[in-house]
């Protein structure tokens, strides 16, 4: 691991340690780039993120032209690959609850460390994936 | 001349190893930010309020906690009229006993674990096959090794004290009628409550268990109340400031502080015991050895199936919760990780509750921290803990940082001693 990186791992982790307020994120927690090019902007119920509370995820999915990327199926898996285990729940995608925008519900996390979830997402233009990685 | 050398290597070598075993390394001049902001998260003043129970109506209620409370020093709750919830989950204890297995109308299967803090668990049993304080609260009464009565008898139990009749009624609906009921009968059991369970119509066999399950959540309305005091732990990780030099002083010591030092980094300790309650409340194997004359448990592998089954959980009829505030349950991991994991106890008062393990299999702290030393080979599935290659001298130091996390209960003491005490 590269020191910026490292650093950025350990001041993400400061910042997630922080008492978990209520109240849904109003910007992005986390926005990723799928495997097709499609933008996943993630925003959390628990903001800041904090372990060992059951809480939601909205995906929110745009194509690459930016339009909502609606009508898809979506699922997500992960775990902590220092440990070698996978999450503590199984958070499923439980409805699209405007275009493009999934609530994704039974999100936990019960350790502090490296987490990495994998969202594979199947829409109209095919299937693709992203990965989230991030420390708490 | 080689007789010096060689009794002169064995003296270095000697020297060496007792060096390696017991010298401590020193402890760090600062703790780091990230360290700090660790040790903060695992003080009683992160601690946020007790989460609610959707499922339990009553478990704010004062008037509940205290029919709860009178029920859980009640020996009448129990077949042979000796065993209380009081008998096992002893106050004075910690809410657990000084025994290696649980012992009620029989020895029986499991060590009992404590219940301080178990307010903010979402689940019960090492297994967790519960998924709510209430819930849990029912299962011993109609264990033949623990409470061994019947359902029945529990509501006939309260229908004939004058005191939890009037106290159940304020909270509740009537009592049920019960012309011509059987004196016991119970969906479990043995045959006879079975054959007499089943004698009994659809309605009033509801009837039975909605009290039956009122008289859990009374029950859960006393435990809630169960919460742990700060400790020298406590005080010292809120004494933290920007620039907090590691000194031992007042409040830990210099063994204490390294023990400390190790618990949040090399040890490993706080992936599982972590927050303010020291424990995730999740399930984890860390190859345990089977208890004596068992065959390896299963742990959460079976409890998540017995919890979905269970006619008492957060989405059966007897529950007070909207279907999606089920959370747990419904979105709840049910995978072969699973085989083996017991749930993470909390670390609050350790050094008072010995022995330790699901089935007390490790008699005192210094062994546990040798079993983690060790980390062997899981009996059943893998053991997700790895070998931490610690020196004995470290070991003495976790053991020495856990003996910061006692206190006594924040718990105000009319609730730790039976109601008119």
């Amino acid at each position: 691991m590269t020191l910026p990186t490292l650093r950025i791992f350990l001041l993400t982790g400061l910042f997630l340690w922080l008492p978990a307020m209520n109240g849904w994120s109003q910007s992005a927690t986390f926005s990723l780039t799928t495997s097709q090019g499609s933008r996943l902007e993630i925003f959390s119920q628990l903001n800041p993120l904090a372990i060992n509370t059951i809480h939601s995820w909205e995906l929110v999915l745009y194509t690459a032209d930016g339009a909502p990327l609606n009508g898809a199926q979506m699922s997500v898996v992960g775990g902590m690959p220092d440990h070698d285990h996978g999450l503590p729940t199984s958070p499923v995608v439980t409805g699209e609850i405007a275009p493009g925008r999934y609530l994704l519900e039974g999100v936990r996390f019960h350790m502090p460390g490296r987490w990495l979830l994998t969202f594979d997402v199947t829409s109209a233009q095919g299937q693709e994936s992203a990965t989230l990685e991030f420390q708490l | 001349m080689t007789r010096i050398l060689i009794a002169g290597c064995t003296l270095t070598a000697v020297v060496g190893l007792l060096a390696w075993r017991l010298l401590p390394d020193p402890l760090p001049a600062e703790w780091t930010p990230a360290q700090r902001a660790l040790i903060q998260s695992l003080s009683l003043s992160r601690l946020p309020a007790t989460p609610g129970d959707p499922s339990n109506a009553v478990a704010e209620s004062e008037l509940a906690a205290r029919l709860g409370h009178r029920l859980y020093f009640d020996q009448r709750l129990s077949g042979n009229g000796e065993v209380a919830c009081a008998s096992c989950h002893q106050p004075q204890n910690y809410f657990t006993d000084d025994r290696t297995l649980a012992v009620g109308t029989e020895t029986g299967f499991r060590h009992t674990p404590s219940l301080v803090g178990l307010a903010y668990s979402p689940w019960f049993y090492w297994d967790g096959r519960k998924d709510s304080q209430w819930a849990q609260a029912l299962a011993p009464i109609e264990a033949g090794h623990e409470h061994n009565l019947d359902r029945l008898q529990v509501v006939r139990l309260i229908a004939e004290d004058p005191l939890y009749k009037s106290q159940y009624e304020a909270l509740f609906q009537p009592l049920p009628a019960l012309p011509g009921a059987p004196r016991a009968a119970s969906p479990l059991g043995d045959e006879l409550l079975r054959r007499n369970w089943e004698s009994l119509g659809t309605d009033l066999r509801q009837d039975i268990n909605r009290v039956f399950a009122n008289i859990g959540k009374t029950l859960a309305a006393y435990q809630r109340k169960i919460k742990p005091g700060r400790s020298r732990f406590d005080d010292y990780a809120d004494s933290l400031t920007e620039s907090s030099a590691v000194i031992p002083g007042s409040l830990l010591s210099k063994d204490e502080l390294a023990g400390l030092a190790l618990f949040i980094d090399q040890a490993q300790c706080i992936s599982c015991h972590n927050g303010p309650l020291l424990t995730n409340f999740e399930f984890h194997n860390t190859g345990v050895l089977a208890i004596a004359g068992q065959l390896p448990p299963m742990g959460r592998y079976d409890g998540i199936r017995l919890a979905r089954q269970d006619e008492f959980n957060c989405l059966g009829q007897y529950s007070d919760a909207e279907p999606g505030q089920c959370t747990e349950l419904r979105f709840a991991k049910d995978d072969n990780e699973l085989v083996g994991a017991h749930k993470t106890p909390t670390l609050r008062n350790i050094t008072e509750t010995a022995p330790y393990m699901h089935g007390g299999q490790i008699a005192d702290l210094k062994a546990v921290m040798e079993h983690y030393n060790e980390a062997p080979t899981s009996m059943l599935s893998h053991n997700e803990a790895k070998p931490l290659a610690l020196r004995p001298v470290q070991l003495k130091q976790l053991e020495a940082f856990m003996t910061t996390l006692t206190a006594p209960l924040q718990t105000e003491q009319k609730w730790l001693k039976p109601p008119g005490g």
